[in-house]
Formats: C-alpha cells, sequence, structure tokens
C-alpha cells in the first residue's frame, strides 16, 4: 500500500476528515503555545492544568453526556487558569500550590465519574481520547478553542515574546506581565481543552510539550524557533494520525489515534536529541 | 521645578510585597546629569530603579517622571538596563532580536519594523561596538558582551532617561571603559543617568551626583559633598568601602 492509497483510502472516510482538523488545529495552536510553555518553563503548571481540567471533563460528561464535556473542561480550566496564576503571583512556591491542586482536583475527577454508569468506557475515553469517534459539534468546538488560543497567543505575540526573555524588563517598559501570563496560561488552557477531547487528558503534554522542546533545541533566533515547532507540531500530528490509520486498517490491529500521535511526538524528541549529540554545534543552529 | 527636569522626587517611599523598602528619597535628574545610587545590598537601590519605572508602588510623597509631550514623541522614554544576571542565557533569540525589543513600545502590537527603527537598532549595536555579533544568538555571547547588548537595547528605545542596574558587574577593563565612553556620550547629548553600583571609582567617572541610601535616603547632592565619611558610615555599617584606592574599614566594623 503506497502513501497515495493510504491517503486516499483514509480520506474517503468522514472520521478521518474530522480527525484531521481538530488534529490539524491542535497542532498549529499547540506548536505555537508550546514555545511559551517552554521558554517560560511552564511544563509543570500545564501538567497542574490537565489534572485541573479532567473534573471538569467528568462532570460534563456525568451531567449532560458526550455534549457536555467541551463546556465542562472550559469552565474547569478557567477556573484553574485564574487560581494557578494568582497563586503563582502570590509566592506561594508555586510547584507545591500545583501538586496540591493537581491531586485533588483528578481525585473529585475520579469521584465525579464512578457516579456514572458505565465506569470504564468512559474514563478511558476521557483519559486516551476519542480521535476517531469525535462528532461534528465536538469538531466545531475543538477548532474554535484551538482558533482561540491562537488568537489570543498571536494578538500578545511581542509582549509574550518580551515577558519570557526578561520578565522585569518587560514590565519597565511598560507590559503589563500578569496580564500577558494570564492570556497566556487561558490560551495554554484552551490547548489542553482541545487536546484532552482529541488525544485524551493523560496525552496532552506530549502534543503541548513536544515541538517547543525540540525546536529550541535547534533554533538560533525566534524565526526558527516558531517555524520549527509548528512544523514539526504538523508533521508529527499527521504521520501519527496516518500510521495509526494505516496499522488499524492494514494489519488489522486496532491503535488509539491519541496514543499512536503521543508515541511519535515522543519518539520524535528522542531522534531530536540523539541527533543533537551527534551533529557537531558548528552545523546546528542554521536560520535565525 | 524646571521644566525639563526629567524625574523628581519628593519625599517618595516606595513599598516592596506590601512593606516599605526605601523612604525618604527626595532627588531629581536634570538632562545631562548623571546620579549614582549607592548603598550596601538590601538598601534599596533596586527597588529605587522599580518604583521610578511604576514596577513598584509609591506609597508616600509625589515622583514625577517625564513623559513626552505631543509632537515630540522620539524622546522622553525610560531605558532599563536590568542586572545581567536575571536573563536567561539559553533563550533561542539573536542580539538583534533582543536589541528590537527595545522598539516594541513603539512598534505596539503589530506594526512591522520600519526604517527608523531599524537604523534605531543599528545605530545601538555601533555605539555599543556589536554591530558584527547582530546575528549571534544571544547565549552565545560573552557575559560582557550580553551587558552591552542589553544596554544596546535600552538605547534602542531613545531614551532621555536611563536607568542601569549595576552596569559595571561582569566587565573587564576593556568592556568598562567602553561604558564609561559610551554614558559619558549620552549625557553629553542631554541623556538623564541613574546607575546603581558599588564602586565608588567608577561612580565618579560618570556621575557628578551621589543618591546615598540605606533602606532610607541618607543623602542626595554633588558627589563631594555627599561621600563623606560620615554619611558613609552611615550608609554602610560592617563593611569596607575604597574610597580613593585606599579601602577603609568604617568604625561600626569592629564588634
Amino acid at each position: 500500500m503506497n502513501l497515495i492509497d493510504i491517503l486516499s483510502q483514509a480520506f474517503s472516510l468522514p472520521f478521518m476528515w474530522r480527525a484531521a482538523i481538530v488534529l490539524g488545529t491542535l497542532a498549529l495552536a499547540a506548536g505555537l503555545i508550546g514555545v511559551f510553555v517552554n521558554l517560560r518553563g511552564l511544563e509543570f503548571m500545564s501538567d497542574g492544568l490537565t489534572h485541573a481540567v479532567f473534573p471538569g471533563v467528568a462532570a460534563g460528561f456525568v451531567f449532560a453526556g458526550q455534549g457536555g464535556v467541551v463546556v465542562g473542561a472550559i469552565l474547569a480550566a478557567a477556573l484553574a487558569t485564574v487560581v494557578l496564576t494568582l497563586l503563582s503571583r502570590r509566592r506561594v512556591t508555586s510547584d507545591a500550590a500545583i501538586a496540591i491542586i493537581l491531586t485533588s482536583m483528578f481525585s473529585v475527577g475520579v469521584i465525579i465519574v464512578s457516579r456514572s454508569h458505565d465506569v470504564t468506557a468512559s474514563l478511558e475515553q476521557l483519559l486516551f481520547g476519542h480521535l476517531f469517534t469525535v462528532t461534528v459539534t465536538e469538531v466545531i468546538t475543538t477548532a474554535l478553542v484551538c482558533l482561540l488560543a491562537l488568537a489570543l497567543v498571536l494578538l500578545t505575540l511581542r509582549g509574550q515574546v518580551f515577558t519570557s526573555f526578561d520578565e522585569r524588563g518587560a514590565a519597565a517598559s511598560g507590559y503589563s506581565t500578569l496580564g500577558l501570563t494570564l492570556v497566556l496560561n487561558i490560551a495554554i488552557a484552551c490547548v489542553v481543552v482541545a487536546a484532552s477531547i482529541a488525544v485524551g487528558n493523560l496525552l496532552v503534554l506530549a502534543v503541548l510539550i513536544v515541538p517547543g522542546a525540540i525546536s529550541r533545541m535547534w533554533s538560533r533566533g525566534l524565526g526558527g524557533l516558531f517555524a520549527g515547532a509548528l512544523i514539526f507540531a504538523l508533521a508529527a500530528a499527521a504521520l501519527g494520525l496516518l500510521g495509526s490509520f494505516t496499522v488499524s486498517v492494514g494489519a488489522d490491529v486496532a491503535i488509539p489515534g491519541g496514543a499512536a500521535i503521543a508515541v511519535v511526538f515522543v519518539a520524535g524528541y528522542m531522534l531530536s536529541l540523539l541527533f543533537r549529540a551527534v551533529v557537531p554545534d558548528k552545523i546546528r543552529s542554521v536560520d535565525a | 521645578m524646571t521644566e525639563t527636569r526629567l524625574l523628581n522626587l519628593d519625599d517618595v517611599a516606595f513599598a516592596y510585597d506590601g512593606e516599605v523598602a526605601l523612604d525618604h528619597v527626595t532627588m531629581h535628574i536634570d538632562p545631562g546629569q548623571a546620579v549614582a545610587l549607592i548603598g550596601p545590598n538590601g538598601s534599596g537601590k533596586s527597588t529605587m530603579l522599580k518604583g521610578v519605572l511604576g514596577v513598584i508602588p509609591l506609597v508616600d510623597g509625589e515622583m514625577t517622571v517625564f513623559r513626552p509631550k505631543k509632537g515630540r514623541g522620539q524622546s522622553g522614554r525610560i531605558g532599563y538596563l536590568p542586572q545581567d544576571d536575571e536573563i536567561d542565557a539559553d533563550f533561542p533569540i539573536t542580539l538583534r532580536q533582543v536589541v528590537t525589543m527595545g522598539r516594541y513600545r513603539r512598534l505596539g502590537w503589530f506594526r512591522f519594523p520600519s526604517t527608523d527603527d531599524r537604523q534605531a537598532v543599528a545605530d545601538a549595536l555601533e555605539v555599543t561596538g556589536l554591530t558584527a555579533r547582530a546575528n549571534q544568538r544571544f547565549g552565545t555571547l560573552s557575559g560582557g558582551q550580553q551587558q552591552r547588548g542589553l544596554l544596546a537595547r535600552a538605547l534602542a528605545t531613545k531614551p532621555s532617561l536611563l536607568l542601569l542596574d549595576e552596569p559595571f558587574n561582569a566587565l573587564d577593563q576593556p568592556n568598562r571603559d567602553a561604558l564609561i565612553a559610551t554614558l559619558n556620550d549620552l549625557k553629553s547629548r542631554g541623556v538623564g543617568i541613574l546607575l546603581t553600583t558599588h564602586d565608588l571609582d567608577l561612580a565618579r567617572e560618570v556621575c557628578d551626583s551621589v543618591l546615598l541610601v540605606n533602606g532610607t535616603q541618607i543623602a542626595f547632592g554633588p558627589r563631594e559633598e555627599v561621600l563623606t565619611l560620615s554619611n558613609l558610615q552611615q550608609a554602610f555599617r560592617d563593611v569596607q568601602v575604597e574610597v580613593d584606592e585606599h579601602t577603609v574599614v568604617l568604625p561600626g566594623h569592629e564588634h
């Protein structure tokens, strides 16, 4: 089976189109926002957000069925974002604050899900996503949530770059760094919500963190940093999607799309680490 | 207060995290005037700079910072040089991109850099002797070059008031001399300067006035009038001070 066959076969199926749209917008948003997660060292905070979003997802599912998932996730994410941003400003050691929120929210989520009739099925869907069974409504909502995240960061891009590089300098030149941080955290929350649906709550971090981390390894300036992260995110998402489709159809082994994509992202990171160890310094960092 | 005064503080107090960190500051900076802000560690020097920048709140007194008047938009900005150790050396950004940050506020959120903006960046790189390094990754520059790069960023704003936090730290002799020359040149073009330093000798080469603090203002005025033994004694308890190449262990050091 060659690539053309795979593509034509895959995209004759409506569910593949839906998966591709969800993943495409998610990859763009995660690629851009992941760069800032990396630059500002917000990996652990993002992890805290994914856990905090979980009870929202669970409650939405239990009270309003599949359609309630996005709404629940957005509400939980909004609440958690504001709390986490303010806590980290108040100089409660932010790691401790995140750890407390992370575990308490996640257990609340599990308790909520346990009230549901079909516990195992719903838990699995919430934790590992349901890329190939997303509904048209979910496609539209996740795409909108991703576009919102992209818009928030693109509209504040200069301030975000300045604040990431040198927060005090940014404040000194008149930027509201608290406002910018809040906007960034809301964008991260949006990506977490969208990714929870596509690749699942447990696998969000791969999509959010890997592209920025890889691109940082190789770029010398800002242009390469953003371009690299976006290209990697799109390419890895495409590879994961087509890979899981090919194996599922060709070898008749059903592979969950979300997990396949997370594996491709992480494998990309490993390869990048390996190449970086091998390639001499001079050849690296070509573009600015 | 004269029309052109860049900075005027009248019995000002600044608070940091809800606590007053520096109070009773009464000082001013005129165009072309350089003031050295001197005091021991934790005496409120950085607080003072942040207060003037408006990053931390003023809780008492009155402060007037020069603001650009309509139609004179090219001057009136405050340039700020942070301490080098606050910068993430591993950040993927070129020197030119760092210096361009000095233009961000003028550019607003969306406008692309114009010829003027690019010229200001080129000029700032030229003055700091970094033109050849413009496309290098910032983190690969030496400590002294990074410091000069951040100075170039401050200069790219075309400031009329320049605030520098320990600008002479991490600089070797040639870089020090170059910085002193740059600062003196800025002064001659009417830029006001406020810099923190531990080194009284360096302060002397650039600054005509001194603001001596230790949690509160001890003295402000012409250098010779402020740097008296009794004033220094009040500011630096338990520390050594270098005055005219002599190390003076101030009374109060012995316990």
